[in-house]
């Protein structure tokens, strides 16, 4: 146990990033606020990110850097968009409830 | 969605023995092959030795002869290596890894992941569950802060800079800015006002360019002789993830993706002010197909 608590190995991190990555898939899944989704899903990438560097530090391979940058940039470009379509969902119907949007439904 | 659940369960049952599947078998090393390892690697200590037989194992007892070894080793300097090794200890091909990477840091450094963790998760959890928006994004921050100090314990200082200014800066005002135009204005604002607010907002003011000023009036020039004869900094080991070690990466074979993001950037950019365009009365506007009829007349009708 105190093994655990004081040897912080890569383990560590990959279960922090799963345990990120579920609340963040949770938050998508659960709340129904688009912009609390829209968090959610940032959560998940810097999930992924953590994961990425844990391994690019253990297998001392650098290129995992420059692909975390790129995920922060797609994620960047995400989360203005998506704040595009809920500021301009909110104009049209006053709401951003994600189980109310349901005009495109076959 | 009970079968999904058990699906799943046997796929991450099939995947945690990945060694025994792959035929791999943990045995005693042979001689020749910790010598033959020892004469690559002088500092190779712990060797463990995972062994590929010609036949499958028989009720337990193995059978065939040995004809693949993999051998895990640890060496000086803190890392790991994987040694493909045949039987008479030839050594075939060497992966290196590193190992613990905070546990070797002490126990400090193990303190300071549980806190961060801590607050990773903790505001991970704050996102999720609070009602008021301003809290969520508040705790966004806070995770975001955690993982960027997670980062630095990985040893990617450029990234967790990157981490603090695009997520802890840019989107968090993003966010902060959407929930603003969703939300009604708050009725008692905490920010002092009047007399006295204006007064405390000049003051700090006035103490922010005077601090300015005065860190500015202290700049040195840079040392050129000095700078030019420094020796090159990108050496294995010594400045693993920093500026210069990623920035050689992202120039040389990330070029492309580096490139590809900026034209993604820009068309982000760009759909993003075409979508949230304000929707008016008989201009042909593209944010207009988002809206269905029955809700902008209603939209309309309510309008002041």
């Amino acid at each position: 146990m105190s093994d655990v608590v004081w040897n912080i190995g890569y383990g560590h991190f990959l279960v922090l990033a799963a345990v990120l990555f579920l609340i963040g898939v949770a938050g998508v899944l659960l709340r129904r606020n688009a912009l609390i989704v829209l968090m959610s899903v940032e959560l998940m990438l810097n999930a992924a990110n953590v994961t990425l560097l844990a391994f690019s530090r253990m297998w001392g391979d650098l290129s995992a850097h420059t692909f975390a940058l790129i995920v922060i940039a797609v994620a960047a470009a995400e989360a203005a968009v998506g704040l595009a379509i809920v500021v301009a969902v909110f104009r049209g119907r006053r709401n951003v409830d994600v189980d109310r949007l349901t005009t495109l439904r076959h | 969605m009970r079968a999904i659940l058990c699906v799943i369960a046997v796929v991450l049952a099939a995947a945690a023995a990945p060694a025994s599947a792959a035929g791999l078998v943990l045995a005693p090393c042979p001689p020749a092959v910790v010598t033959g390892i020892r004469a690559t690697l002088p500092t190779a200590t712990g060797v463990k030795c995972y062994v590929h037989r010609t036949e499958a194992e028989v009720d337990g007892t193995p059978a065939g002869a040995v004809d693949e070894i993999n051998a895990e080793v640890a060496l000086g300097d803190g890392r790991v290596a994987t040694v493909d090794v045949s039987p008479q200890g030839r050594v075939r091909s060497t992966t290196y890894r590193h190992s613990d990477l905070v546990g070797s840091s002490g126990k400090g450094m193990a303190l300071l992941f549980w806190a961060f963790a801590l607050a990773a998760v903790a505001g991970a959890v704050f996102v999720i569950t609070r009602r008021n928006l301003i809290a969520a994004v508040m705790g966004m921050v806070g995770s975001f802060v955690g993982i960027a100090a997670i980062y630095m314990m990985l040893y990617a200082q450029f990234l967790a800079v990157v981490q603090m200014l695009v997520y802890a800066g840019a989107i968090m005002v993003l966010f902060v800015f959407v929930v603003m135009i969703l939300n009604r204005p708050e009725d008692e604002p905490v920010a002092p006002s009047g007399r006295a607010g204006q007064v405390i907002g000049g003051l700090a003011i006035l103490y922010l360019v005077v601090q300015l000023i005065m860190m500015l009036t202290r700049v040195e020039p840079p040392n050129l002789e000095t700078a030019m004869a420094a020796p090159p900094p990108i050496q294995q080991g010594y400045d693993w993830g920093s500026v210069g070690a990623v920035g050689t990466d992202l120039f040389g074979p990330g070029l492309f993706p580096f490139e590809a993001i900026s034209i993604l950037l820009l068309v982000a950019v760009v759909g993003a002010i075409a979508i949230a365009r304000p929707l008016r009365e008989g201009s042909d506007n593209a944010g207009e197909g988002v809206v269905d009829e029955p809700t902008r007349t209603r939209q309309e009708g309510s309008a002041p």
